[in-house]
């Protein structure tokens, strides 16, 4: 339902406004405020080291993204004096989700900063955090009729639609602005996901004419990503380009396009991965990955979660900007989305 | 109770007796005595301790317990079921869409198909396996994921809300007489089902038949009938397990019960039951259960990070398991 909602929402800001203006709604419509205006002042940091304040980060998943997130909001933290009780892993499970939440509260953080596994099922898990007063901090899911202010500090995202964006106009200039492509979505209802994916589909759709997406499919498992990627080519051998809707699946595309002899087609995934991001700076088939600020997302996370601590106002929907990675700026990029060195094997063979 | 197996691997029928009557089931007791007594010299101040915090543990392996109840008759039986974890969740999801069909007698309708969902889940996979004689791991291997496949489709992924307050207090949050209807249900299931898997008939077949099928059968014991009754057990547990869940989380997903399975597995494992039948503790994977949700609890109140709860679990579980299965082969 709340995802049907934000879809509809991104879906009139894409048909009435400018691409050039089209962005990340709320999840109540709300308009986006870049993380980079979610900072705490060194007034701030005066008034919140030495209190004794404890955080929890509870989050749905483990991923070199979840650990990006958890340095960034850990330094932030740790720069304003607060101490980090609990760290979990919901594998998904809103059951878990919940357990761990319960547990987590009698540690007594004063600041949680989570992604709600799910709007419906996560509504009723976060009310025992409500009720004993924890700054809740979201990242990417609202659980539904929840209250900014009353019920929440903030939810901090990335701009997803620019992620789609920018991977539909990467792609589009690596096939020079025409021909055949596919679109491999990711087939789940699963907010970040689907954003990103039918941002890519509809800026194709509407800013390049000469560019047809000729097949789509759909991925729940990364694993199968190689014999669907082989079906779509050998019932469309012209595909000039392929977008995946997230690295690892990447890696089972690039497989087939490798075992057919393909140099031609081009790819371009979401997410900085090891294994893509050495075929893109070797010249093969990828030619970008679109990555978000993870780290920045952290930090903007945990200073939200501080300053509704402090009483200030926080704003409702935060995002954290989109980057376009390609050969030309692995090495600025890792640095710039994940806060740290790019794989030595990718820096070395560019 | 069951005999001392003929077929225990080289040992003396007095060793077998000694090592699996007393000292494998000690090794649970023990293990959770061991445990909880670090945690609450560790977190002592971290609020381990706390009412708030014990309740919490018992509320949130209520489920986990349930399941756990179910699978020690079927081990005891000589057989395995995989498929309770996504039992739980097509048992959760048929009760929510229940409920939304027939808003005005939610609870029995929703009560209804959620256990009843279960149960036929148990009665194929027992129908299998006991007429056709398929083997259980794969039975319940194909049927795990055709369960997963059902749940996921029957609400292209969604969560069902589940608001009749009746329905979400009997098995969620509500309570009797200050206790929570979740530990109420876990005491009902546990002593219904140790009666039954001790002082009956019915149990001392179970142990029959997973100690040796062939010689129950001669004498006389319903061998098929057992099978198939031990996994409509396993079943109707585990949709009991999914109502519970959808009423603690006031929805249903088809995730419900997933990361479930290898937890209750070394519950009930560590808890004495043998993984190829003929002897089992109910109490036994009770206590397994809390075991497993009380080292999830402390490890997170200690403040650790994810990868390495997982290595210390994994490592605590690996000696509870070791030194089980060394004290049954003395």
């Amino acid at each position: 339902m709340q995802t049907k909602t934000i879809l509809a929402a991104l879906l009139a800001t894409t048909l009435m406004t400018p691409h050039a203006f089209a962005q990340t709604v709320g999840p109540n419509g709300e308009t986006a405020t870049p993380t980079s205006e979610v900072v705490l002042s060194d007034d701030d940091i005066a008034a919140l080291q030495g209190k004794g304040y404890k955080a929890a980060l509870l989050w749905h998943t483990s991923s070199d993204f979840v650990n990006a997130v958890s340095a960034g909001a850990a330094d932030e933290f740790a720069r304003a004096g607060v101490e980090v009780v609990a760290t979990t892993d919901a594998a998904f499970d809103a059951a878990k989700q919940r357990s761990d939440i319960e547990t987590a509260l009698v540690a007594g953080p004063d600041v949680i900063l989570s992604l709600p596994v799910d709007p419906v099922t996560s509504a009723e898990a976060f009310r025992a955090a409500i009720t004993d007063g924890v700054e809740l901090v979201f990242l990417s899911n609202l659980p539904a009729g929840y209250v900014h202010g009353t019920d929440y500090a903030a939810v901090v995202t990335d701009d997803l639609f620019q992620m789609g964006k920018q991977a539909a106009d990467t792609l589009a200039a690596a096939i020079g602005g025409k021909g055949q492509v596919g679109w491999i979505f990711h087939d789940a209802d699963y907010y970040v996901t689907n954003q990103r994916d039918n941002a890519f589909k509809s800026v194709i759709e509407s800013d390049y004419p000469d560019i047809e997406i000729v097949a789509e499919q759909g991925i729940t498992d990364p694993a199968r990503a190689e014999e669907l990627a082989s079906a779509m080519l050998l019932q469309n051998p012209d595909l000039a380009g392929i977008y995946v809707t997230w690295a690892e699946p990447a890696d089972g595309v690039l497989a087939a396009l490798r075992s057919a002899g393909n140099t031609e087609t081009k790819i371009v995934t979401l997410d900085l991965s090891e294994p893509v991001a050495l075929d893109m700076v070797r010249g093969g088939n990828v030619v970008g990955l679109v990555a978000d600020e993870a780290y920045e997302l952290g930090r903007a996370m945990a200073a939200a979660g501080l300053k509704g601590l402090l009483g200030e106002e926080v704003p409702a929907f935060v995002v954290a900007p989109a980057l376009t990675v390609t050969a030309d700026n692995v090495a600025e990029g890792w640095q710039q989305s994940l806060h740290r060195d790019a794989p030595a094997s990718v820096l070395n063979a560019q | 109770m069951s005999a001392p197996s003929s077929t225990a691997p080289s040992a003396s029928p007095l060793h077998a007796l000694l090592a699996r009557v007393n000292l494998q089931q000690y090794v649970v007791y023990v293990g959770f005595l061991a445990i909880f007594l670090f945690f609450a010299i560790v977190l002592g101040d971290s609020g381990f301790l706390t009412q708030r915090n014990l309740v919490n543990i018992l509320l949130q392996t209520a489920p986990a317990t349930i399941m756990a109840i179910g699978l020690v008759f079927v081990l005891s039986a000589g057989e395995i079921d995989l498929s309770f974890g996504s039992t739980v969740a097509v048992s959760a999801l048929c009760g929510a869409m229940a409920m939304a069909a027939v808003p005005q007698a939610a609870l029995p309708v929703g009560v209804a198909a959620g256990i009843g969902t279960g149960l036929l889940v148990g009665a194929i996979n027992g129908a299998l396996i006991a007429w056709l004689r398929l083997p259980s791991f794969l039975v319940t291997l194909a049927t795990m994921g055709l369960v997963s496949g059902i749940a996921r489709s029957l609400t292209q992924l969604r969560s069902i809300p589940v608001t009749d307050p009746l329905f979400t207090g009997i098995f969620g949050s509500g309570t009797l007489f200050g206790i929570p209807s979740l530990i109420i249900w876990t005491l009902v299931a546990a002593v219904i089902c140790h009666v039954a898997y001790r002082q009956t008939r019915f149990g001392a077949h179970v142990l029959a038949t997973g100690d040796n099928a062939r010689a129950a059968q001669v004498s006389g014991i319903k061998v098929t009938r057992i099978r198939l009754l031990v996994f409509m057990i396993s079943g109707g547990l585990a949709g009991l397990a999914g109502l519970l869940y959808s009423g603690r989380l006031q929805a249903a997903k088809y995730t419900l019960g997933e990361t479930d399975l290898m937890t209750v597995i070394a519950a009930v494992i560590v808890g004495g039951t043998l993984l190829n039948g003929g002897k089992g503790s109910i109490i036994g994977a009770i206590v397994g259960s809390l075991l497993m949700g009380m080292l999830n609890n402390g490890l997170i109140l200690m403040g650790l990070s994810v990868s390495d709860q997982m290595i210390v679990r994994g490592l605590i579980i690996l000696v509870a398991v070791a030194v089980s299965l060394r004290e049954k082969s003395r």
